[in-house]
């Protein structure tokens, strides 16, 4: 099945954005962002913690909603699913 | 009008507008580039999460506030000093109601709309700190 990652601001510059993804069915959110962002070590240390866990400060959304540090490990992607990963927002 | 957008608007058009029947306030907010020794400011959104985000703010705000008339334009893309970042124009019957709906209006916008601002400076660039770092352990959108 086919999802889609985006990231912005700082962790657009270092690992892009609009990227889509073939997973297999039973994809944990948090194992299918890790993948991607282990494209680089400036990304994935933006990102992760020492742990593997989202930064305390790291906003998930899918699909145009809050996802919680500790769903993010729980939660299975499905098709057509839309994965957003940005820093705190700082518009206005 | 509620719009995320590259164009700059034009604000006493906007202030005209917003001169509905009733209304005896309008309170102008306009947030421009600043010029702490930077070159141009850079703006990008989420703009499938932000619009929405917005919409839902003006009317939270006008039912809170009894406002009249909300415009919100939020521009992104590549910004000079002194440009316009985010314009909010609204109308209300009183004073306290337009002061009060055009604050509300902009702190909550810079709560949690998906938008962010990158300073471009001459030795590069610095993204600019948002100033509530609440991540993925407080999930409320």
């Amino acid at each position: 099945m086919k999802v889609k990652v985006r990231f912005f601001a700082r962790f657009r510059e270092l690992l892009g954005t609009d990227i889509a993804a073939e997973v297999e069915s039973g994809m944990i959110l948090a194992e299918l962002v890790q993948g991607i962002a282990r494209k680089t070590p400036e990304g994935y240390a933006a990102i992760f913690d020492e742990r593997g866990s989202f930064r305390e400060f790291v906003i998930v959304m899918r699909n145009g909603k809050r996802v919680g540090s500790a769903e993010t490990a729980t939660t299975i992607l499905a098709d057509g699913d839309e994965i957003a990963v940005f820093p705190p927002v700082a518009g206005g | 009008m509620i719009s995320i957008q590259l164009e700059d608007v034009d604000i006493g058009e906007l202030v005209r507008r917003a001169r509905v029947p009733g209304t005896g306030a309008v309170v102008l907010f306009d947030g421009v580039v600043r010029n702490d020794d930077i070159v141009e400011m850079e703006l990008e959104a989420y703009e499938d999460v932000a619009l929405p985000a917005l919409r839902k703010i003006a009317e939270d705000a006008t039912r809170l506030h009894n406002l009249l008339h909300v415009d919100i334009v939020h521009r992104i893309g590549r910004l000079a000093v002194g440009e316009n970042i985010l314009i909010i124009v609204v109308s209300a019957g009183h004073r306290p109601g337009a002061y009060a709906g055009s604050r509300y209006i902009i702190e909550e916008i810079k709560k949690g709309v998906p938008i962010w601002k990158k300073e471009l400076t001459r030795d590069g660039g610095r993204w600019v700190p948002g100033e509530h770092p609440h991540g993925a352990e407080r999930p409320s959108a």
